[in-house]
């Protein structure tokens, strides 16, 4: 006979381990929405790629035209077209990776400071510039700030009465070199060229050679997104704001720093929501499936680091002196961005995506 | 019931006596979680940005010192006078830290002779050696070739390479290529002495480098048999190599032969060879003495404190975890690693030594996969230009943690010393010297084995 309080405790050690044998072995990992990759590649990548060529084209008619004329009207068109083609530099900056960093293209784009006595030594030479003298070129030389600063002078006022020819034949041949490898970025993305990086993006965990799965590209999204909030926050404006040296600043000639900063945050946004201006299937609805409340937390933060930057009125090499506590609201804002994007999306995505 | 007590106590008495007389065991290599391959120091990331991430354990004040050294690293430098940065060159291989070590990678040779070198040079020498036991300098040059000058100076000599592509099989008669390299020199701006030597090096990745720095140098030199007592062909020979601070010859550590002895010299190295930028422990220029040197009499063009937070960042860059370490194929890699005896000097496990001033690096099972000294490594890859102790045929065993991230990271598969293996494969056919039985022994793999080992590789 059988006591009865061990029949009661057998009863219950046989209902827990049924109700134990009902519970699902695993969570189930479900396939994230397999267009995030594609369209990131084509509404993001490729279409910014692609706008930013087509405005470092604009850059060197307009230069070229600018040289003919010698009016200030057009000289003015040049300082816009540098200044639209930065916006698109910069919205680009949220994805620093692939073939604009293995092919070492962003520095021979984007590198500061710039040489100038070198700059001075160069157009007081009687080098030609052909394609070839450009190429050789140290990365200082060339690319962005080089060009920013023969367009608008060191004070930033420079009229088309300052020019030499000697500049001007040294700007058409720069704004050529840019305009050349604004090209191979956005050919090297494009998939109808061989060996694209589009292919090895969108086919992450299957034939890709460099993303052996699904997450390493998600991964790859999201580590890019927060390295670009660390560079804002941590580089661009600490430097000069830290060492209250106005001369530390990205873009001083043309006074177009927040401006940049601004575009970068943005380009967090756009890889977010899968837009640069076509809108496509992004990050955000990966994220909305398992956690709203995540997807509006980084929508929230993307918003407040813009908000912030808008705060700050001044150029940015005055603000470091007459706007501190903007600043460093501003840098505050982008760091929170930044944390929540490496810590919670970055969690999701390695729990969510195999 | 007393008694029952005063029997229970004895037993409790007896076992608590007995535990303590056992030894404490040492912990084997599979008593640690191999995925970690920097300890507490790993990071889980295998982005574009994995080589570049920051020790997860770092107190507030010290990620202040990575973050300055971080913007330092990336910094470009100009022509004096500038307002920011000057110092570059006269003479120079590259114009920052980062434009070598590319996302704190690896460097290669150029793709095509239309490319110039940037993420790789050329160290010279004659026959003999400088006053403190390393390579002897070439008159007018000095102990590298600076191909790359200020504007309206003197740049030492262009460097193109070519290649001598072979074919050769494997026992199961798959066939593979090898292509050896040739250097010429040209556009040199005064003779070379007819007797120099070259060596050409790719920039090695720079993570992890604190971690290794940290390894007790009894653990490197228990490692070591120049002698091969114990007849397994290996020898395994420490570079003894200059300290600059100390003055005075220490273990080396670091570089393509060990011919480094620290992290700090080997940044203030760079800083002075590779870009012209003085500091406090090279305070010349690296063509003092030559027809370029400017002869400005200038201060040191890096501070100290910003050379220690360089030096400090490289110092407090992780190691990325594994990938697919438990995967099946993988785990048979690794079988055939071990059995292929390239573990011999390829040691998975080193351990950190106890260090009360900096706690993050302190007593750590890593997984670098080197023993951090000398080999020969046979004559084709021999660069036949000794370095301290280091003869032409011997080089440090390279770690090989991270390795399987290059190409997403650096966008391309050379590896060696002069980046002439364009595979994990080719890398793994040109070892020889005492390297050459486990080659044979991967010759003699299959197809599925051979898969496997380089599906091992692509984990770490």
């Amino acid at each position: 006979m059988v006591h009865p309080k061990i029949k009661i405790e057998l009863f219950l050690v046989c209902f827990l381990a049924v109700i134990n044998g009902c519970k699902k072995d695993k969570e189930e990992i479900i396939t994230p929405n397999p267009e995030v990759l594609s369209s990131f590649s084509l509404n993001v990548a490729q279409a910014t790629y692609n706008d930013l060529n087509s405005k470092t084209n604009l850059l060197y008619n307009s230069i070229q035209q600018f040289n003919t004329s010698n009016t200030n009207a057009d000289l003015n068109t040049c300082k816009q077209n540098w200044k639209n083609s930065r916006a698109a530099w910069e919205q680009s900056e949220g994805f620093l990776f692939g073939p604009v960093s293995t092919e070492n293209i962003d520095p021979r784009i984007d590198t500061w400071p710039v040489n100038y006595t070198d700059l001075d030594s160069i157009l007081n030479s009687s080098a030609v510039f052909t394609e070839g003298f450009i190429d050789n070129l140290e990365d200082a030389l060339r690319g962005f700030h080089p060009v920013e600063y023969l367009l608008y002078g060191s004070n930033g006022n420079k009229v088309a009465a300052d020019f030499t020819q000697r500049q001007k034949d040294f700007l058409i041949a720069l704004a050529n070199n840019l305009k050349k490898l604004t090209a191979q970025v956005a050919d090297q993305w494009n998939p109808l060229t061989t060996n694209n990086y589009h292919n090895q993006f969108v086919n992450a965990g299957q034939s890709s050679s460099v993303y052996t799965t699904k997450r390493a590209a998600f991964e790859e999204l999201v580590s890019a997104m927060a390295g670009i909030c660390d560079e804002v926050a941590n580089g661009k404006m600490e430097e000069p704001f830290v060492n209250q040296d106005p001369s530390l600043e990205e873009s001083p000639f043309s006074k177009n720093s927040i401006v940049d900063f601004t575009n970068n945050i943005k380009s967090v946004e756009n890889v977010y929501s899968g837009k640069y201006s076509a809108d496509g299937i992004g990050m955000e609805d990966f994220v909305k499936q398992y956690n709203l409340s995540l997807d509006g937390t980084i929508k929230q933060k993307i918003a407040n680091a813009i908000a912030a930057l808008g705060n700050i009125t001044d150029p940015f090499g005055a603000a470091i002196f007459s706007q501190p506590v903007q600043i460093t609201n501003a840098q505050n804002a982008i760091k929170e961005l930044k944390a929540v994007l490496e810590n919670d999306l970055m969690s999701l995505v390695q729990q969510k995506i195999n | 019931m007393r008694k029952y007590f005063f029997i229970v106590s004895i037993i409790v008495i007896f076992i608590a006596v007995a535990q303590s007389c056992r030894k404490p065991e040492l912990r084997e290599e599979e008593d640690y979680n191999e995925w970690l391959s920097g300890g507490i120091q790993t990071v889980f990331d295998e982005s574009a940005g994995a080589f570049s991430a920051m020790f997860p354990m770092l107190s507030g004040d010290k990620s202040q010192v990575h973050g300055l050294g971080d913007a330092q690293f990336e910094a470009t430098f100009v022509s004096a006078p500038a307002p920011v940065r000057p110092g570059l060159g006269p003479v120079f291989n590259n114009v920052s830290c980062s434009s070598c070590h590319i996302a704190d990678g690896r460097g290669r040779p150029p793709f095509s002779a239309a490319e110039q070198l940037s993420s790789m040079l050329i160290r010279v020498s004659i026959p003999g050696s400088n006053e403190y036991g390393g390579p002897n300098p070439v008159p007018g040059f000095g102990g590298q070739l600076q191909q790359r000058a200020t504007f309206g100076t003197h740049s030492e000599a262009d460097v193109q390479i070519s290649y001598n592509e072979s074919t050769y099989g494997f026992a199961d008669g798959e066939t593979y290529n090898l292509r050896e390299p040739q250097y010429n020199l040209i556009n040199v701006y005064i003779p070379l002495p007819g007797n120099f030597m070259l060596s050409p090096r790719v920039a090695p990745p720079v993570f992890g480098l604190g971690l290794l720095e940290a390894i007790d140098e009894a653990n490197i030199l228990k490692n070591a048999d120049e002698q091969d007592a114990n007849g397994d062909g290996i020898s395994g020979k420490p570079n003894y190599v200059w300290d600059a601070v100390k003055q005075q010859t220490v273990l080396g550590r670091f570089g393509w032969k060990a011919n480094n002895p620290n992290l700090l010299q080997q940044t203030a190295g760079a800083y002075s060879e590779d870009m012209g930028i003085t500091s406090f422990i090279f305070p010349k220029e690296s063509c003092d003495g030559q027809m370029q040197d400017d002869n400005r009499n200038d201060d040191v063009e890096i501070s100290d404190s910003l050379l220690h937070a360089v030096a400090f960042y490289i110092r407090t860059l992780a190691v990325p975890a594994r990938r697919n370490a438990d995967d099946q194929q993988v785990l048979m890699g690794k079988k055939l690693f071990k059995q292929a005896q390239c573990s011999s000097c390829h040691i998975p496990m080193m351990k950190t030594k106890a260090d009360v001033a900096f706690p993050e690096i302190s007593n750590q099972a890593i997984f670098p996969y080197t023993d951090m000294l000398l080999h020969d490594m046979g004559n084709d890859l021999a660069d036949n230009r000794p370095d301290f102790l280091a003869t032409g045929n011997e080089w440090r065993t390279s770690p090989l943690w991270g390795i399987g991230l290059t190409n997403k990271i650096n966008g391309h598969n050379n590896y060696l010393h002069d980046g002439r293996a364009r595979s994990l494969m080719e890398a793994v056919m040109w070892h020889g010297g005492e390297a050459e039985q486990s080659k044979n022994a991967v010759k003699n793999f299959s197809k599925t084995e051979r898969d496997a080992l380089i599906k091992f590789l692509e984990s770490l």
